[in-house]
């Protein structure tokens, strides 16, 4: 379970401003808006690479910005990041990559064979095949499969919640839908918890078990994809008929 | 039209821009210096808490010393010849010649060594070690790193400082010395000053502490560069272009740094 109470974050200008919103044990939770409207802001509060100015959130019990170095910490562990654009890192091969989201402690007590194993298996959950990428350098592969090593690396760690920043963004149709399968597939068979960052609003509406809407850095709306899309409110149906219109657009540009 | 409080002067707009200019480097000022003193913290607390792989570090010192010693090599020569050179062109028949031997060791070894191979590695090193960690952050590679409960300072930080410390005065050194030689033998083919010659002129005003001197010098270049090019990286923001603009200033602000350092420390160490 994730809590956020009352959460603010402003840089220049006020970004979030008082949020608050849960996302159940065991739920797949999708959080729309519109570019710049704190989505991504939100999400990185969840494991502090965001410190709201006002505001806590609370990881299955842990509350992140009261507990101090030790709850950050234990929060961090139980916690995969899948990054907008893979974020692996550049001098890294697959094989390292992948093992860097097993915790640091478990990491060191762990045999190589045995961290191997792990890694290895995290890649056949992504449908890539290990054999093949194992040794290759993050330049090597393609967006498509820096995507799935980003995910690997995230579910490595057997965490119990799974973050997912953007991470259709870029990707052709027909990678996007193998990516939904793939995030719903994964959230159902880790049995983790999943908030989703998309930009894909039809993608989101389909695989998630509710849904919210930032807008202007406050939640317009959190409910069932079915109450969204019934929303009277003109906002969110501005919101849903642009979000229409554009993978209409894009549709009609990749036929 | 604005309001004027009661009893403020009424300043012409170029002052007040002044004024604004004045209090706005003021704040980047003190935001770096916060910065760097944070960071050096962060550093000192990774070494002591033994959580930087001798790997990295030896890694590092493999880019910044071996990597680096054929432009140091060429730097410390050209250092010594034009001194030499230049020493040859200033002297006078009423000087002995030998002094230009003490001339060229003096220069070298207090000044052109220390100096010049720390503004190399300003270049080769500095500006690499922004860039990279510039294009990690931007790429959220950084953000990567905490996520996944590791320490940034600790993986990359902590390495390349570590490194900068233990080779710039392996460097210099080796300037100095390279230095001293082609200085020596510049000093044969232009002034026709023989080797003994130079050696007795080298040794009549050597203090040993000129050399403690020159590695001093380093030690405290090599902080400097690693811990200022590890602190703007990290301070990027942007895109590709945040990366470049991040890199220009660093250079800009570890070759200032290394020319203000080395100003502070005739007074600090040769009075």
């Amino acid at each position: 379970m994730i809590e956020y109470r009352n959460i603010h974050k402003a840089y220049d200008l006020p970004v979030l401003t008082g949020v608050s919103m849960r996302v159940e044990a065991g739920e797949m939770f999708a959080l729309f808006g519109p570019s710049g409207t704190g989505k991504s802001v939100l999400l990185k509060t969840t494991i502090g690479l965001v410190i709201p100015d006002i505001g806590d959130v609370e990881v299955d019990g842990v509350s992140l910005y009261r507990g101090g170095k030790k709850a950050l910490e234990t929060v961090r562990n139980q916690v995969g990041y899948v990054f907008q654009n893979a974020a692996l890192f550049d001098s890294l091969n697959v094989f390292d990559n992948v093992c860097m989201g097993i915790p640091e402690a478990e990491l060191e007590s762990l045999p190589r064979n045995e961290a191997a194993k792990r890694a290895w298996e995290a890649l056949e959950l992504v449908n890539l095949e290990p054999r093949d990428i194992l040794e290759r350098l993050p330049s090597e592969l393609s967006g498509g499969m820096k995507k799935r090593v980003g995910i690997a690396r995230a579910i490595v760690g057997r965490p119990e919640v799974l973050l997912w920043d953007e991470p259709t963004t870029g990707l052709d149709p027909i990678n996007t839908a193998a990516v939904e399968r793939l995030i719903k597939r994964l959230s159902h068979d880790l049995e983790v918890t999943s908030l989703l960052v998309t930009h894909d609003v039809e993608g989101g509406l389909t695989i998630c078990d509710r849904v919210a809407m930032l807008d202007s850095g406050t939640l317009r709306f959190c409910g069932t994809p079915a109450e969204f899309r019934a929303s009277p409110d003109p906002v969110v149906q501005a919101f849903v008929d642009r979000a229409a219109a554009e993978a209409a657009l894009d549709m009609a540009a990749n036929d | 039209m604005k309001r004027q409080s009661p009893g403020a002067l009424p300043l012409p707009a170029p002052i007040v821009n002044w004024f604004a200019g004045v209090g706005r480097a003021s704040t980047v000022t003190l935001e770096h210096a916060g910065g760097l003193g944070l960071l050096a913290w962060q550093i000192l607390q990774a070494i002591v808490g033994l959580r930087v792989s001798l790997r990295s570090v030896l890694n590092q010192m493999y880019i910044m010393g071996i990597q680096s010693l054929p432009i140091v090599l060429v730097t410390g020569s050209l250092a010594g010849i034009v001194t030499s050179q230049q020493g040859g062109y200033q002297m006078t028949s009423a000087m002995p010649a030998y002094v230009l031997g003490s001339l060229v060791v003096e220069t070298v070894v207090l000044e052109m060594g220390p100096v010049l191979t720390a503004l190399v590695l300003v270049g080769r090193i500095g500006a690499r070690i922004t860039a990279e960690l510039g294009t990690m952050v931007v790429s959220e590679q950084i953000d990567a790193f905490e996520s996944l409960g590791r320490d940034p300072v600790a993986i990359l930080a902590a390495p390349r400082v570590i490194a900068g410390v233990l080779v710039l005065p392996l460097l210099v050194g080796i300037a100095d010395f390279i230095g001293i030689v082609a200085g020596m033998g510049a000093a044969y083919l232009t002034a026709g000053l023989g080797v003994d010659s130079f050696l007795y002129g080298a040794q009549l005003f050597w203090h040993s502490w000129d050399l403690l001197y020159s590695l001093t010098k380093a030690v405290v270049f090599g902080l400097a560069i690693p811990l200022i090019s590890v602190h703007m990286g990290l301070k990027t923001k942007g895109g590709a272009e945040g990366v470049g603009i991040t890199t220009t200033q660093a250079v800009m602000f570890m070759t200032l740094t290394i020319l203000i350092l080395d100003a502070m420390f005739p007074p600090l160490m040769l009075n």
